[in-house]
């Protein structure tokens, strides 16, 4: 889970260009760190190729925070999970 | 494949900003092959640079763009005025491009969404890799 957390953290970080350690579980995106649609689209990406699964479109607009984010993630995972077993 | 005539129906720019000549292959939201030929009677030249010929890279990227929009063209869009905006560019360039040289420019989706795309670029001339990178941007409707 914390490593989870850490590299979700460290992809944002990189692709909004902030420091890992602005990016806490409670930042909002839009509003405390800078993030605009584009890059929320980025970390969308970054997470799908990373964790090889597809998230939809219509969750884009829960990306709001590291938190949320982790949240989504794990939603696919677990259900990549379920397809595979 | 896309001829010229057929290639100035999608994409709004014209010269001297036209950066795709031909599209050798097309398949919507899959995958485009376009081509761009470079001549020494180019304009950028005269400055870039005068004592040796090179095209610069941000016209490249230019081109990826443009092979870009090809890419999410639909044939409904026919009709509409549709506003491209390049969000974030992330190109590594790996040889220098001169006169003579024809650009092959493969665009595939890496992910794209109803209102915005990020796309992998890749740019050979001849044998050689020229450029490879990903491209984001957004399309918004606008009214005539």
């Amino acid at each position: 889970m914390q490593d989870l957390e850490n590299e979700i953290r460290g992809l944002i970080a990189q692709i909004i260009e902030k420091d890992p350690v602005e990016v806490t579980p409670e930042a909002k995106f839009f509003e405390d760190l800078g993030v605009d649609s584009m890059m929320a689209l980025e970390i969308m990406a970054a997470i799908e190729k990373k964790y090889k699964i597809s998230i939809p479109e219509e969750k884009l607009a829960q990306l709001r925070t590291l938190k949320d984010t982790i949240a989504v993630a794990q939603e696919f995972m677990a259900g990549k999970i379920q397809e595979n077993a | 494949m896309l001829d010229i005539n057929q290639i100035q129906k999608i994409l709004p720019q014209r010269y001297p900003f036209l950066m795709i000549d031909r599209v050798l292959e097309h398949e919507p939201g899959k995958k485009v092959v376009a081509l761009k030929n470079v001549t020494v009677n180019e304009e950028f030249f005269s400055g870039h640079f005068p004592q040796k010929r090179i095209m610069p890279g941000v016209l490249i990227i230019e081109a990826m763009a443009q092979a870009a929009i090809v890419l999410f063209y639909a044939e409904d869009s026919q009709d509409k005025q549709i506003a491209y905006y390049l969000g974030a560019v992330k190109v590594r360039f790996l040889n220098p491009v001169f006169p003579g040289d024809q650009l092959k420019i493969t665009v595939e989706p890496v992910k794209a969404i109803s209102a915005a795309a990020i796309v992998n670029a890749v740019v050979v001339a001849g044998d050689k890799e020229v450029a490879r990178g990903e491209l984001s941007f957004s399309a918004k409707e606008e009214s005539k």
